[in-house]
C-alpha cells in the first residue's frame, strides 16, 4: 500500500504541478493573485469535453487547441485588467477581490451555458486498463496526464532559462520597477506571462476529467486551494518550485487517503499552515527572490 | 372631544387591520418557499428536484390552481425559490428570508440531507412545517420536532436493509463472504454506512467487514483507495457516495482494469442517465444499485405515470443539462403530496397541515412508491429494493430487479476478479 501511495502521489503531483504551475506564473511576474485560476482551468476542461462530443477531438489535440486558444485571449484580459490593478496601493490584496468576482461571474456564466450536470471524457479515450511501474498498476489515464505536466514544466523551464523573453520574464520577476527603468516593455512581457498563466490552467482543464472522474461549474473553489496550497509550499513566485510542491502535495494526499481516509479533505490547509509556520518563504524560497 | 379621538383611533385601526385580516382570511395565492442549488457538489441532485417541482406548480397552474379546502376554492401557486449555491450557510440565510420577509404559506428544504439539515431547525424556531424532499439522515428526525415531513425518500437506515439481506442470504450462498464498506462522510451516506454496518455485524451474519473507510464528500479521485481495497480481497465492495462521488469511483475502477465479484453504488439506480453520460454503459455493467421510482413500475394515484412525466420532463427541459432521474421523481412527488395536503387541511396553520399530510400516511401511492410515514415524519413505505445494471446494447441500461424475491426480475450476474 505505501508503495502504491508514494508512486500514485508522485504521478497525481505532478498533475498537480501543471495546475499550480500557471498561478504561480502570473504571481511570479505581476504580483496578482488570480483566484479565478480554478475557473480558467474548468473553462479549459469544457473546452476539451466539448471539443471531443462535438468534433471527436483527442484530448491531446485539444490540449493544444486550449493552450493557443487560452493564450490568445489571455493578453486582452490582462490589458483590460491588470495594468489599471497594478497603479492602486495595494494589488496583491485588491488582486484578491477583483479575481474572486471574476471567479463568480465564470462560475456563473458557465453554470448558465452549461447546466450544473457532471460531465466527462471516456477514460478509454487516453487508454484502458494500467501500467505498470515498480510493481504497481497506474491508470494509463494518469501517466497520460503526468506526461503531459512534465512537458509543461519541461516547457515553462525552456521558455524561463532558455528564451530572451523569458530572460525578460525573470527580470520583471526580480524587479518589475527596475526592469521597466532598463527599457523592458513590461506590459507586453507580463501580457504574455498571464496569457501563458490562463494557458496552462485551460491545458491542466483538459485533463481534469480524467483526474477527478467528472468536472462541473462549480469545480474551480477547490481546485483553487490545493493550487495555492501546491505553490506556497514550492514558494509563491518561484514557477520551478511549484514542481516540488505538487510532488509533496500529491504523496502527502495519497498518504492521507490511505492512512488518514477522512481527514484528507483537510490536507491543503495542513500544508500551508504548516509551510507558513515553519518556512514562510516556502521551500525554495531564496530561489524565488533571485531567479 | 377625547371620545371623538378615541373612536377616530379606533376607526384607523380597524382600517388598518382589515387588509391584514382579509389576506390571512382570504390569500389569493399559495406561495411556497424553496432553495435550490444551480452549482456546487450537491447541484446534480438539487436542480433535477427543484425542476421536478416546478413541473409540478406549472401543470396545477394549467389547471386553475391547487385545490384550497379552507377556501372552499382553488387558488394559483406561486414558487419562490432561491440559489443556495450548495452553501449550507447561504441556504439557512435565504430560509429565514422566505420565512420572514416573503412569508411563504410553504416551505420546501433543497436537497438531500446536507442542505436539509439547516432547514430543519430554522423551520422548528419559526414553527413552519418542512417539506422535506429527501433529507433522509435519520438524525433530522426527532420526537420533539413536529416540523418536518420526508415525502419522497425513505430515511436512510431503510435504504440498505435489502442489501444487506441479500448480502447475508443469497450473496453468502454464492460464496459473498467478505465486504468492503467505504462511504462518503456526510450525514446520508454515514447512517448508511451506519446501518450497513449494523446489518452484517449482527449475531449469526455470515460477513465479514475487511475494509471499513470514510472519505470526505469531496473526493475525486479514488485510484489509491481502490488500490487498497483490492489489497484486502473482498467479495463485495460497497460504495456509497453522492453522484460525483460515484462517477470518480467508477470511472478510477475502470482505469485502473480492477474488478471486484460485487459492486454496489447508489446512484447508478438513482440517477442513472447522468451515470450513464459520465461513465457509459459499459462501466455501470454488472453494477448492483438500489432501485427506485425511475424504474420500479408503481402505480401512482395522484399525477402523471412514470412514462408521462419523461416524457413532459423531456419536453420542458431540453438541453437544459439537468437529467432526468430519481430526483426530479422526488421534486414532483412532493409538489403531489403538497398539493394533497391543501386539498384536505381544515386550514392553512402548519399543523393542520402536518394533520393532512399524516392523513395521506399508509393511504397514499406515488411515483416513489407507498407513502407511510413515522410518528416523527420520517418516510418508511417507500422502499428500495437491490437491482443490478444490465447494459441493452444500444449504449443505454436497464436495471434488473434482484433482491428481495418477491419483485425479483433477474438473477444476479457476479463479476470475474
Amino acid at each position: 500500500m505505501l508503495i502504491h501511495a508514494l508512486l500514485s502521489g508522485f504521478v497525481f503531483g505532478l498533475y498537480f504541478t501543471l495546475v499550480g504551475l500557471g498561478l504561480n506564473l502570473i504571481f511570479g511576474v505581476m504580483r496578482i493573485v488570480n483566484l479565478a485560476h480554478g475557473d480558467f482551468l474548468m473553462l479549459g476542461a469544457f473546452a476539451a469535453y466539448w471539443l471531443f462530443t462535438l468534433a471527436g477531438l483527442h484530448p491531446l489535440l485539444s490540449a493544444l487547441c486550449v493552450f493557443a486558444g487560452f493564450l490568445v485571449l489571455g493578453i486582452p484580459i490582462y490589458y483590460l485588467i491588470v495594468p489599471r490593478l497594478q497603479q492602486s496601493r495595494d494589488s496583491e490584496m485588491l488582486s484578491l477581490i477583483l479575481f474572486f468576482g471574476l471567479s463568480q461571474i465564470v462560475e456563473a456564466l458557465a453554470a448558465i451555458g452549461f447546466g450544473s450536470g457532471e460531465r466527462s471524457i471516456p477514460g478509454k479515450v487516453l487508454g484502458v486498463g494500467s501500467v505498470h511501474l515498480f510493481g504497481q498498476g497506474l491508470p494509463i489515464a494518469w501517466l497520460f496526464s503526468g506526461a503531459v505536466s512534465a512537458a509543461a514544466v519541461f516547457f515553462v523551464y525552456l521558455y524561463l532559462y532558455h528564451t530572451r523573453l523569458g530572460t525578460l520574464t525573470r527580470a520583471v520577476m526580480v524587479s518589475r520597477d527596475e526592469a521597466m527603468a532598463t527599457g523592458i516593455d513590461v506590459h507586453r512581457v507580463s501580457a504574455i506571462a498571464f496569457g501563458l498563466g490562463l494557458a496552462l490552467a485551460g491545458v491542466s482543464g483538459v485533463f481534469a476529467p480524467f483526474m477527478f472522474g467528472s468536472v462541473t461549474p462549480a469545480m474551480g473553489v477547490e481546485v483553487n486551494v490545493a493550487a495555492f496550497a501546491v505553490i506556497v509550499v514550492g514558494t509563491l513566485g518561484n514557477p520551478v518550485g511549484t514542481a516540488l510542491g505538487g510532488a509533496i502535495y500529491g504523496v502527502s494526499l495519497m498518504l492521507m487517503q490511505t492512512y488518514l481516509g477522512s481527514w484528507s479533505n483537510i490536507l491543503p490547509n495542513l500544508l500551508l499552515i504548516a509551510v507558513l509556520l515553519v518556512r514562510p518563504q516556502g521551500l525554495l524560497g531564496r530561489a524565488a527572490r533571485h531567479a | 372631544m377625547l371620545h371623538k379621538a378615541l373612536l377616530l383611533l379606533g376607526a384607523l385601526a380597524a382600517l388598518c387591520l382589515l387588509p391584514n385580516a382579509q389576506a390571512q382570511t382570504s390569500p389569493t395565492e399559495i406561495k411556497i418557499g424553496h432553495i435550490h442549488a444551480t452549482s456546487g457538489p450537491f447541484a446534480a441532485i438539487s436542480m433535477p428536484a427543484y425542476y421536478g417541482l416546478q413541473l409540478w406548480v406549472n401543470e396545477t397552474n394549467a389547471a386553475g390552481g391547487v385545490m384550497v379546502k379552507p377556501l372552499g376554492k382553488k387558488l394559483p401557486l406561486k414558487l419562490i425559490s432561491y440559489d443556495d449555491q450548495s452553501n449550507p450557510a447561504t441556504a439557512s440565510t435565504l430560509l429565514n428570508q422566505l420565512v420572514t420577509q416573503d412569508k411563504v404559506d410553504i416551505l420546501v428544504s433543497d436537497s438531500g440531507s446536507v442542505l436539509t439539515a439547516v432547514a430543519v431547525p430554522i423551520a422548528k424556531e419559526h414553527q413552519m412545517l418542512l417539506f422535506d424532499m429527501t433529507g433522509t439522515g435519520s438524525s433530522l428526525f426527532a420526537k420533539d420536532n413536529p416540523y418536518i415531513v420526508l415525502l419522497a425518500d425513505p430515511v436512510s437506515t431503510i435504504w440498505p436493509k435489502d442489501v444487506a439481506d441479500f448480502l447475508k442470504d443469497d450473496g453468502a450462498k454464492d460464496g459473498i463472504k467478505k465486504v468492503a464498506l467505504l462511504y462518503a462522510t456526510n450525514e446520508f451516506t454515514n447512517t448508511q454506512a451506519t446501518a450497513l454496518r449494523n446489518f452484517l455485524k449482527a449475531a449469526g451474519s455470515p460477513i465479514e467487514i475487511v475494509y471499513d473507510q470514510g472519505v470526505p464528500t469531496n473526493t475525486s479521485n479514488y485510484s489509491v483507495i481502490i488500490n487498497n481495497i483490492a489489497e484486502t480481497n473482498p467479495d463485495a465492495v460497497l460504495e456509497l457516495g453522492y453522484v460525483g462521488n460515484d462517477i470518480a469511483f467508477l470511472r478510477n475502477l475502470g482505469d485502473s482494469g480492477q474488478k471486484f465479484k460485487f459492486l454496489f453504488t447508489i446512484y447508478s439506480g438513482l440517477e442513472t442517465d447522468e451515470l450513464v453520460k459520465n461513465v457509459g454503459a459499459a462501466g455501470l455493467e454488472n453494477v448492483f444499485t438500489y432501485i427506485t421510482g425511475v424504474w420500479l413500475a408503481n402505480k401512482a394515484e395522484v399525477g402523471m405515470s412514470t412514462d408521462q412525466f419523461r416524457s413532459a420532463w423531456e419536453k420542458a427541459y431540453p438541453g437544459s443539462g439537468v437529467e432526468f432521474g430519481y430526483n426530479s421523481i422526488a421534486g414532483y412527488t412532493t409538489g403531489l403530496v403538497i398539493g394533497q395536503a391543501l386539498g384536505m387541511a381544515d386550514s392553512l396553520a402548519q399543523l393542520d397541515l402536518r394533520k393532512a399530510v399524516f392523513a395521506q400516511s399508509g393511504k397514499l401511492e406515488t411515483l416513489d412508491g407507498h407513502f407511510e410515514l413515522d410518528e416523527m415524519g420520517a418516510q418508511i413505505g417507500e422502499i428500495t429494493p437491490l437491482g443490478q445494471i444490465i447494459p441493452d446494447g444500444k449504449g443505454g441500461v436497464r436495471i434488473g430487479a434482484i433482491y428481495p424475491h418477491d419483485v425479483a426480475t433477474a438473477k444476479p450476474v457476479y463479476n470475474k476478479p
